[in-house]
C-alpha cells in the first residue's frame, strides 16, 4: 500500500495515510478509527482518546535502531485485564520495516513481527505455561512465557498497522530470554502474530534526549484530587500509572482510572495496626543516587504452620525508572527490583532446590502464597485486600530472588539485603527499630575473620619453622652425676657444686635432675651461679617416684627425673649449686644433673597459636550460631548450610 | 575498624612470638626469669619438706 489522501468517511475531515502499512488512521478530527480496505475506506467507529501517561515519547518523533531510521506514527494504548494501561508505538523505519515500540511501567520493548517457518505453528494460548519455554519459535535466543493474559484496544492515535477495532479484546502471550529478548503472541488473529525484539533503552534507539525534558515537566504536576467519599484531599504521584489509592483522611479505598477516582469501600484494619516506620511521601536517596520517593505501603503475610508472619513493603517510584519495592521485614531492609525471568534459570536436579541468576546459585529458602493484609497510598495494579500470589524466595546473602506468581503472570525480582544504618541515611532519618533475628538473606559480616583470620595462624607456623635453625637444636652443655652424702638430720639440706660451664646468651636453659628414687622422694634446691657476677638464679626441682602392685595391676607415679626451665641468662661460666633434701636422709642420694640450652619446648608456638586461634574461631561459631537462626525460620530447614557473605 | 584491630593484634603475637624466640625468652616453668613470674605448668610434686 502506498501513501493516500482521503477524507474521514465519518466526519469528512482531511486524512492521509502517510506509511504505506499503515492499515488504521485515527482521524485527528472526530477521533473515528478509519480502515483502508480494497473497497475504500470504513468507518471502525470512535476511539477514546489517548490517556495521558508519563511517556516521554510522542508521535512523530525519529529514532534509529540497528543503524535503521524510524519515525512513532501511531499509538495504541491498550488496557491490562487486571488494570492499568501500557502503550504500543507503532515505528515506521525508512527501509521499510515496521516495528512496535512497546511501554509499559517505563520499561521498552521494541519488537517485530516475525513469521513462523513452513509448516510450524504458534502453541495455542491455552497451552501455553507459565515459565515454559516456547518451543518451534523463530528467535535465536529460548523465550519463556512471563505472562499471558487479555488486553483491550483502549485508544488510539496516529497511524495503526493493522485493523484495530475500539473496545475489541485480545488475548496475547509475552515471552522473555536471555540478555533481554523479549517476544509477544498476539492472539487477536487467526493464526496468532508472533513479534520478537529485545528490551531497549531509550538511549539505545536514539530517543533519549526525548527523556528529560517531558519526565521533567511532568514530575512538577503531581495531581491533587479530592476523596469521593470523604472529600478530603489526595496528591497522587503517579496519576496515570496508578490503579488504586487509599484515603490518608477515611481509610477508603479508592479506584483510580485515568486520573478520575471511584469509591471502592472502607478498608478492614488488620488486627494490629500497621505502623508503617516511613511515611507515604517520603523521599530517598540511594547508593547510586536515584531519589525515590514512597508512594504506597502494604501489609503482606503467609501463614507457616499456623502461624501468620507479616511484613511491610513500600512502593518506591521514580519517573524515570519506573517502581522498585522496599521491604520491612523483622525491622530487616530490602531494596527490591524487578529482573528478567528467562534470566532465572530452575535448576531441578540435586537435593536442594536451587535457581541460578547471573551465575550465582540462590538456595530456596521459602514457598507459600502471600496475602495483602492492608494498604495504604498508591499502586500500579488494582490491588485488593485477600489479594494471594504464590511467593518463592531463593537465598544467596546478602541478595534475595522471589518468584511470585498468579495463574496469568510470573514476576522474579532481586532483592538486596540493606543495612538500618543504609535506609537511615537514605530517607534521612534515625533511630529505626533495630531487626531481630537473622534475616534470610542478612550477610554474616565476620567472615574475614574465619577466612583471612587464619593468615596470622599459617605465618606462626612459617616463623616457628624459620626460628628452629636460627635459634639452634637443643645442645648438652653439662652432664655430670653428683652424689650428695647422707644429712645429719631430716632438716639439714646437704649441698653440693657442679663442673663450671659455658652458657650461650639468647638461649633457653633447661636443667634436668634425675635419681633413682623408689618410693620416696627428693626436694631439689638448685642455683645457677655466674663465676663472674655471681649473679644467681634459683630453680626448685622436686622429684619423686611411687610404683607398687595393688589389685594385680602395677602402678607408678612420678618420676625419677624432673626438670626446670628458665629463659635466657646472660652468657658466660656458671656453676650449679645443688643443695637438696630427701626421704632417705640417712643414705647418700646420688643425682644426675644435665643442662640444655635451645630446648624447643613449643610452649611458646602452643600460647601463640591458641591466642592466634581464638578470633577465627570464635567467628566460626558465631557463622554456625547464625546460619542456624537464618535457617530456622525456613520452610526448608537447615538443608542449606552456609551461605556467602558480603565481603 | 575491628579487622585493623584484629590485624594488629595478629602482628603483635607474630613479632611476640618471634622476639622471644630470638632472645630465648620462654614461658617458663621455673626461675625467677620466668614470664609469668609462677611456675607455668606445675606437674604435681606430692612429696617434699
Amino acid at each position: 500500500m502506498t501513501t493516500l489522501k482521503s477524507n474521514c468517511p465519518s466526519c469528512g475531515g482531511p486524512i492521509e495515510f502517510t506509511a504505506g502499512s499503515t492499515i488504521v488512521l485515527v482521524c485527528p478530527f472526530c477521533r473515528s478509527a478509519v480502515a483502508r480496505t480494497d473497497r475504500g475506506l470504513q468507518d471502525l467507529g470512535k476511539v477514546a482518546e489517548i490517556a495521558e501517561t508519563q511517556s516521554p515519547l510522542k508521535l512523530g518523533l525519529k529514532g534509529t535502531f540497528n543503524g535503521e531510521r524510524f519515525e512513532l506514527t501511531g499509538r495504541a494504548q491498550m488496557r491490562h485485564e487486571l488494570g492499568g494501561y501500557w502503550d504500543e508505538w507503532y515505528a515506521t523505519f525508512s527501509n521499510g520495516w515496521v516495528g512496535w515500540l512497546a511501554e509499559a511501567q517505563g520499561r521498552f520493548y521494541l519488537t517485530f513481527y516475525q513469521p513462523m517457518s513452513d509448516g510450524a505453528t504458534v502453541p495455542s494460548f491455552a497451552s501455553l505455561q507459565l515459565g515454559q519455554f516456547v518451543e518451534g519459535i523463530p528467535s535465536k535466543t529460548p523465550l519463556m512465557v512471563q505472562e499471558k493474559g487479555t488486553a483491550t484496544s483502549a485508544a488510539a492515535d496516529g497511524e495503526i498497522p493493522y485493523k484495530l477495532v475500539p473496545g475489541e479484546k485480545s488475548d496475547y502471550a509475552d515471552l522473555a530470554g536471555k540478555h533481554d529478548a523479549f517476544g509477544t503472541i498476539d492472539y487477536s488473529s487467526e493464526p496468532p502474530w508472533l513479534f520478537i525484539g529485545k528490551h531497549v533503552t531509550l538511549a539505545e534507539i536514539g530517543l533519549g534526549d526525548a527523556l528529560p525534558v517531558t519526565r521533567e515537566a511532568r514530575q512538577v504536576s503531581s495531581e491533587a484530587m479530592r476523596c469521593p467519599n470523604c472529600g478530603g484531599p489526595l496528591n497522587l504521584v503517579a496519576p496515570d500509572q496508578s490503579e488504586r489509592v487509599t484515603c490518608p483522611n477515611c481509610n477508603s479505598l479508592l479506584d483510580v482510572n485515568q486520573g478520575n477516582l471511584t469509591y471502592l469501600k472502607a478498608l478492614a484494619p488488620p488486627p494490629d495496626q500497621p505502623d508503617f516506620v516511613l511515611p507515604v511521601g517520603a523521599d530517598g536517596t540511594f547508593a547510586d543516587g536515584t531519589k525515590y520517593r514512597i508512594i504506597g505501603a502494604m501489609v503482606r503475610s503467609v501463614t507457616i504452620e499456623g502461624i501468620k508472619y507479616f511484613w511491610h513493603e513500600y512502593l518506591l517510584y521514580e519517573p524515570t525508572i519506573g517502581f522498585r519495592w522496599l521491604v520491612h521485614s523483622d525491622n530487616h531492609w530490602n531494596f527490591v527490583e524487578p529482573v528478567n525471568a528467562a534470566d532465572v534459570i530452575q535448576n531441578t536436579s540435586g537435593i536442594v532446590q536451587t535457581v541460578t541468576y547471573n551465575g550465582q546459585t540462590f538456595k530456596i529458602f521459602q514457598d507459600a502464597p502471600a496475602v495483602v493484609e492492608y494498604v495504604k497510598g498508591e499502586f500500579y495494579w488494582r490491588v485488593e485486600q485477600g489479594e494471594t500470589v504464590r511467593a518463592a524466595d531463593y537465598i544467596a546473602p546478602p541478595k534475595m530472588l522471589s518468584l511470585e506468581m498468579t495463574a496469568g503472570e510470573m514476576n522474579w525480582s532481586l532483592g538486596t539485603y540493606m543495612t538500618n544504618g543504609e535506609v537511615e541515611k537514605a530517607f534521612g532519618v534515625r533511630g529505626l527499630p533495630r531487626p531481630w533475628g537473622v534475616a534470610p538473606n542478612q550477610p554474616f559480616t565476620g567472615r574475614f575473620y574465619y577466612t583471612w583470620g587464619f593468615l596470622p595462624v599459617l605465618l606462626l607456623l612459617i616463623v616457628a619453622i624459620f626460628l628452629i635453625p636460627l635459634t639452634g637444636l637443643t645442645n648438652t652443655v653439662l652432664s655430670q652425676q653428683i652424689v650428695l652424702p647422707p644429712m645429719t638430720n631430716s632438716a639439714a639440706p646437704q649441698t653440693i657444686f657442679s663442673q663450671t660451664f659455658d652458657l650461650k646468651g639468647n638461649r633457653n636453659v633447661r636443667i634436668t635432675a634425675t635419681a633413682p628414687l623408689s618410693n620416696s622422694w627428693a626436694d631439689l634446691d638448685v642455683d645457677l651461679v655466674n663465676d663472674q657476677s655471681q649473679d644467681v638464679e634459683s630453680v626448685d626441682i622436686p622429684i619423686e617416684y611411687y610404683n607398687g602392685v595393688e589389685d594385680g595391676e602395677s602402678w607408678s607415679e612420678g618420676g625419677q627425673d624432673q626438670d626446670a626451665i628458665l629463659s635466657s641468662l646472660p652468657a658466660g661460666k656458671y656453676t650449679l649449686r645443688v643443695e637438696g633434701t630427701w626421704q632417705n636422709w640417712q643414705q647418700q642420694m646420688p643425682v644426675t644433673v644435665k643442662v640444655e640450652q635451645s630446648v624447643n619446648r613449643g610452649v611458646n608456638f602452643c600460647g601463640a597459636f591458641v591466642l592466634l586461634l581464638i578470633i577465627p574461631l570464635l567467628n566460626l561459631f558465631r557463622k554456625f550460631s547464625f546460619e542456624s537462626k537464618r535457617w530456622k525460620d525456613s520452610m526448608f530447614g537447615s538443608g542449606s548450610s552456609g551461605g556467602s557473605d558480603d565481603e | 575498624m575491628f579487622k585493623k584491630l584484629y590485624i594488629v593484634f595478629g602482628l603483635l603475637v607474630l613479632i611476640g612470638y618471634a622476639t622471644a624466640g630470638w632472645f630465648g625468652w620462654e614461658v617458663a616453668n621455673s626461675g625467677s626469669r620466668s614470664r609469668l613470674g609462677m611456675p607455668f605448668i606445675y606437674n604435681g610434686f606430692h612429696g617434699g619438706k
